[in-house]
C-alpha cells in the first residue's frame, strides 16, 4: 500500500523538481490556424531547445478570450476582434499581426456536388441560410432536403462567412440544422452526410468535401482557387492572424518572426493558406 | 391467455430483452477490442502524436492521465481517510452526520462538467493558475472524494464496537485506538474506494477539458501549472475527425489503452472487494 | 506525547472533514455568485427560447427541453430493458453464472462517456441517419438511445442487487402457493423491491442529466426545439452540451458567461435535489 503511494507520487515529485527554467509560450484558438502554429512549433522547438510552446484548440473567441484574460501569450484568431471583445478586456492592449491568408468556402457533400450543383450566388447562400430554401432541388439539384450546418457563434470562419452572406457576423442562421465546432468535426458531419450544405475553411476541402463556387452580381464565378485568393477575387476571404497583448516581446516575438520568415511561411503554404509575403 | 402461457411468453420476453441488452453491451466490447487491437502497437505507445493526433502515438497522453490521476490520488485518499474516521469515530450529533450524509452524496451527484466549470472559475480565473495539470488533479480529487470516504466509513463501520470498548478498556487513549484499530481499516477499505474512484477519474473528459489539457506541444510538464495531454481529451479531438481513417484507428487506440487503464483499475477493486467479503465470511 | 499525538490526530480528521464540507459549500457559492448577474439582469427571460448572445438574449428553453426529452428517451429504453435483465440475471439463469454477468456488467459501467462519444459517431449517427432515412443522425434520438446504453449497466446492477437480496423464502412460499414463476416474480418479488427499483431509477436519472462528453458529440447542438415538439428525430441541444460547447467561447466576467454558469447552477440544483431524494429514500436501509 504505501509502495503504491510512493510509486505514485515519483512522476509528481520528478516534475515538480525538474523545473529547467524552459521559457513557455502558450497558443490558443482558431482550429483554421492551428495547423500552422502547431507545425511551425514543432520546428521551432528543434532550434530553440530552451522554449516550450504550448499549442490549444478552442476557436477564435477561446483565443481572444485567453490573450485578454491575459491567461496566454498568442492567441490564434481567423476573424476580426469584436469591439464587445475589446471592451470585455479594456487591460489588455490587442495587437494583431497577420500570418497568411484564407478562404471561407461553401462546401457540399461529394453527392451534391456530383449531382451538378457546382456554384451558389450569395443570395442563394443567404437564403440557405435564412431557411427560404430547403431543399436542393430549388436550385436544380436532387429532390434532397439540404443539411445546413453552421458553426458556434464565436468561431472565425462562421464571423467572415456570415459579415458577406448575412450581413452581420452575428447574424442567426434559422435555416440552420447543426452546429459544429471546430473545422475537422464539420467536415466529418458533411462526409457523413449526402445532403449537407456547409463553410470551410479553403484547406479543409477534399474528394468528399467539395468546395462551392461564388456567383457574383455581375453573372461571374470565381471558383476557391489560390489564385483567386491571392488576387483577391474570390469574395469571402480572411487574414488568418496572431493576437497579442501589446507588441510582441522577447521570445514570442521571435517565434512569430520565425513564422513571418521564408521558412514560417512555407509551413502556411503547406497547410494549402496563402502566404502573406509577396 | 392460459396462466401457463403467460408464463412461457413473460420467460421469453424477458430472454429477449436480455439478449438485446447483453447482446448490445458484447457488442461494445468486441468493437472496441477489435478495433482497438489492430491500432495498437509498441510504436503506438512510446511515440509523440502529430497532424491532430492522426498520426503518431500518444505517449505524452498516457503520461498526462496517468499524472493527473497521480495527483488525485495524492490529494484525495488523506483527506477522505480524515473524513471517514472522523465520521464514524468523532460525530455524535444526528445532525452533524446528516450534513456530512448530505455532502458526501452531493459530490458524488455533481455531473462532471459542473466539476469543469467550478474548476475554470474558481482556479483558472479567480486564482489564475491558468490551464495546469495540477489545478486538474484537484479538481478530479474532489470528484472521486465521496467514493473513497464511503468505501472507507463501511470498512470502519463494519469494526465492531466490543474491539473498540476493548481497547479504551485496556487505557488506551481514543487516538491510541484510531491509530492502532480504526486506521489500519480505513486504509484498507479506502483503498478498494481509492480503485474505483480513479478508474472514473483517469477516464473524465468534461472536468478537465477547459482547465488541465493542451492540444500540442505539451510533453512532461516543467512544474506544477502546465497543461498536459491527456487520453480522454485525445480521443476527444479524434471523434471529431471520425471520417478520417487513420484518425479513427488512433481514435479506436487511445479508447483500448483508456479502457484497460480503467479496467486495471476497476478489476483491482473487485478483487479487493471479493477477498474482503471472503474473509469476513 | 500520547496527548499530543492525539491532538494531532483528532486535529487531521477534524480539518479533512471541515475541509470536504467547504469543498461543497464553496463549489455552491461560486457557482451561484458566478451565475447571479445572469438571474439578476436576466430574470424569467432565461426561460425562452432565443438565445443570441451578440444581441444579449439568453433563453434557455431550449436546453432544458433538449435535457428533458434526451432524459426520458434514456430512461425510457433502460428503465424496462434494465428490470428484464436484471430478473434474468438473478432469476432466470443459474447461479453459478450470476457472478461473472454481473461482474461484466460492473465493469461496462466505468466505460468512460467519451469512449460511448466516439462509438456513437463512428456507428450510431450513421445507423440512425439511414434507419430513419434522416439527412443528419445527429438528432435527440441518437443521444437518448446512446445515453440509454450507459445507464443501462448501473440500472442493472442496482435492480438485481435487490432482487438477488430478497430472502429465498419468498420464492418457495409463493412456489408453495402454485405459482408459476412469473407470478413469484410480478407479484412478490418486484413489490418488494420496489423501493429499490425506484432508487436505482432516480440514480440513473442524475447521471443521465449531467452526462456530456456523448450527448454533445451526438445531439447537433442547435438551440431549438423541434416542430411538433415530440419529433425527436431533430437535432437539439441539452444543458451540458451548451456548456460544454460554449463556456470557453464567453469571455470570464460577461453576461454571456454569467449565463452558461447560471444553465449549470440550474442543473447543479436540480442533479443535488435528485440526489438528496435518492438519500433519503434509502435512509432506512443505509446503515450510516
Amino acid at each position: 500500500m504505501k509502495k503504491f503511494l510512493l510509486a505514485l507520487s515519483i512522476p509528481l515529485i520528478f516534475s515538480a523538481c525538474s523545473k529547467n527554467n524552459k521559457q513557455v509560450i502558450n497558443a490558443s484558438g482558431s482550429t483554421t490556424v492551428l495547423p500552422v502554429i502547431s507545425t511551425a512549433a514543432e520546428q521551432f522547438m528543434k532550434t530553440h531547445s530552451d522554449v516550450k510552446i504550448i499549442v490549444n484548440a478552442g476557436g477564435s473567441g477561446v483565443g481572444i478570450n485567453q490573450v485578454g484574460a491575459q491567461q496566454i501569450e498568442i492567441g490564434m484568431i481567423s476573424r476580426n476582434i469584436t469591439e464587445k471583445e475589446t471592451s470585455q478586456y479594456p487591460k489588455t492592449k490587442f495587437t494583431i499581426t497577420p500570418i497568411g491568408r484564407d478562404a471561407v468556402v461553401p462546401v457540399v457533400s461529394s453527392e451534391i456536388y456530383d449531382a451538378g450543383i457546382r456554384s451558389l450566388s450569395i443570395n442563394q447562400l443567404a437564403k440557405i441560410y435564412r431557411g427560404e430554401i430547403s431543399n436542393w432541388k430549388e436550385l436544380n439539384g436532387p429532390d434532397k432536403e439540404i443539411l445546413v450546418i453552421d458553426k458556434e457563434a464565436a468561431r472565425g470562419t462562421r464571423h467572415v462567412f456570415m459579415e458577406i452572406v448575412l450581413g452581420d457576423k452575428e447574424a442567426q442562421a434559422a435555416g440552420a440544422d447543426l452546429v459544429l465546432g471546430a473545422n475537422n468535426e464539420e467536415q466529418t458531419a458533411i462526409v457523413q452526410s449526402d445532403a449537407a450544405l456547409g463553410i470551410l475553411s479553403n484547406a479543409w476541402m477534399n474528394k468528399d468535401v467539395k468546395g462551392l463556387a461564388i456567383i457574383m452580381e455581375n453573372g461571374e464565378v470565381i471558383e476557391p482557387t489560390l489564385e483567386n485568393i491571392v488576387n483577391g477575387k474570390f469574395p469571402i476571404i480572411r487574414d488568418l492572424d496572431l493576437v497579442t497583448n501589446g507588441e510582441p516581446t522577447g521570445i514570442t516575438k521571435e517565434f512569430i518572426d520565425y513564422i513571418l520568415s521564408d521558412e514560417g511561411q512555407k509551413i502556411v503554404i503547406k497547410n494549402e493558406y496563402v502566404s502573406i509575403a509577396k | 391467455m392460459s396462466r401457463k402461457l403467460q408464463n412461457i411468453a413473460f420467460k421469453t420476453f424477458v430472454c429477449i430483452a436480455a439478449t438485446i441488452s447483453i447482446g448490445v453491451l458484447l457488442f461494445l466490447i468486441t468493437v472496441l477490442f477489435w478495433k482497438g487491437f489492430s491500432a495498437i502497437s509498441f510504436e503506438f505507445l512510446i511515440s509523440d502524436s502529430s497532424n491532430f493526433g492522426s498520426e503518431g502515438g500518444i505517449a505524452y497522453q498516457i503520461i498526462g492521465s496517468v499524472l493527473l490521476t497521480a495527483c488525485a490520488a495524492i490529494i484525495s485518499f488523506p483527506l477522505a481517510l480524515g473524513f471517514a474516521i472522523y465520521k464514524s469515530e468523532y460525530i455524535k450529533n444526528s445532525y452533524l452526520q446528516n450534513l456530512t450524509d448530505t455532502v458526501i452524496y452531493s459530490l458524488n451527484g455533481i455531473p462532471s462538467i459542473i466539476f469543469g466549470i467550478f474548476g475554470l472559475i474558481f482556479f483558472v480565473n479567480l486564482l489564475q493558475t491558468g490551464v495546469s495539470w495540477f489545478v486538474g488533479g484537484i479538481i478530479l480529487a474532489i470528484m472521486i472524494l465521496p467514493t473513497i470516504i464511503l468505501s472507507s466509513y463501511q470498512s470502519i463501520n463494519s469494526i465492531p464496537n466490543s474491539y473498540r470498548e476493548n481497547a479504551f478498556g485496556l487505557g488506551l487513549t481514543k487516538w491510541q485506538v484510531v491509530k492502532t484499530v480504526i486506521f489500519p481499516r480505513a486504509v484498507n477499505g479506502g483503498f478498494t474506494g481509492l480503485l474505483l474512484g480513479l478508474a472514473r477519474a483517469i477516464g473524465e473528459t468534461a472536468p478537465i477539458m477547459f482547465i488541465a489539457t493542451a492540444f500540442s506541444g505539451v510533453t512532461i510538464p516543467n512544474g506544477l501549472f502546465e497543461p498536459v495531454r491527456s487520453l480522454p481529451t485525445h480521443i476527444l479531438s479524434l471523434a471529431q475527425q471520425a471520417t478520417n481513417p487513420s484518425a479513427l484507428e488512433n481514435a479506436w487506440g487511445t479508447s483500448l489503452v483508456l479502457i484497460l487503464l480503467v479496467f486495471v483499475f476497476s478489476i483491482s477493486a473487485f478483487v479487493r472487494r471479493l477477498q474482503y467479503s471472503k474473509n469476513k465470511q | 506525547m500520547s496527548a499530543s499525538q492525539n491532538n494531532i490526530g483528532k486535529c487531521y480528521v477534524l480539518v479533512s472533514t471541515y475541509l470536504s464540507i467547504a469543498i461543497v459549500a464553496i463549489i455552491f457559492v461560486v457557482l451561484f455568485l458566478s451565475s447571479y448577474d445572469a438571474f439578476a439582469n436576466i430574470g424569467w427571460d432565461l426561460f425562452s427560447l432565443e438565445w443570441n448572445p451578440s444581441k444579449d438574449k439568453f433563453g434557455i428553453l431550449s436546453m432544458i427541453y433538449g435535457t428533458v426529452s434526451v432524459t426520458f428517451i434514456a430512461l425510457g429504453i433502460s428503465v424496462p430493458l434494465g428490470i428484464l435483465t436484471a430478473i434474468f440475471i438473478s432469476e432466470i439463469i443459474p447461479e453459478k453464472y450470476r457472478l461473472y454477468i454481473k461482474s461484466a456488467i460492473e465493469l461496462l459501467a466505468g466505460i468512460p462517456s467519451i469512449i460511448y462519444g466516439l462509438i456513437g459517431i463512428a456507428f450510431f449517427s450513421a445507423w440512425v441517419s439511414s434507419f430513419f432515412e434522416l439527412p443528419t443522425g445527429r438528432t435527440i434520438l441518437t443521444a437518448g438511445i446512446l445515453l440509454s446504453i450507459m445507464i443501462l449497466p448501473t440500472i442493472v446492477t442496482l435492480i438485481e442487487d435487490a432482487l438477488h437480496n430478497i430472502p429465498k423464502k419468498y420464492r418457495e412460499a409463493s412456489k408453495g402457493l402454485g405459482l408459476y414463476q412469473f407470478e413469484t416474480i410480478t407479484k412478490t418479488l418486484l413489490p418488494i423491491a420496489k423501493k429499490d427499483i425506484a432508487g436505482a431509477v432516480l440514480l440513473a436519472l442524475g447521471r443521465a442529466l449531467g452526462e456530456t462528453m456523448a450527448v454533445m458529440l451526438l445531439i447537433g447542438s442547435i438551440d431549438r426545439i423541434p416542430e411538433p415538439f415530440y419529433n425527436v428525430l431533430n437535432p437539439g441541444q441539452t444543458m451540458t452540451s451548451k456548456l460544454g460547447r460554449e463556456i470557453g467561447e464567453s469571455a470570464f466576467g460577461s453576461l454571456h458567461f454569467s449565463t452558461l454558469n447560471a444553465i449549470g447552477f440550474l442543473l447543479f440544483l436540480i442533479v443535488i435535489t435528485v440526489t438528496i431524494i435518492t438519500q433519503l429514500y434509502f435512509k432506512k436501509e443505509r446503515r450510516l
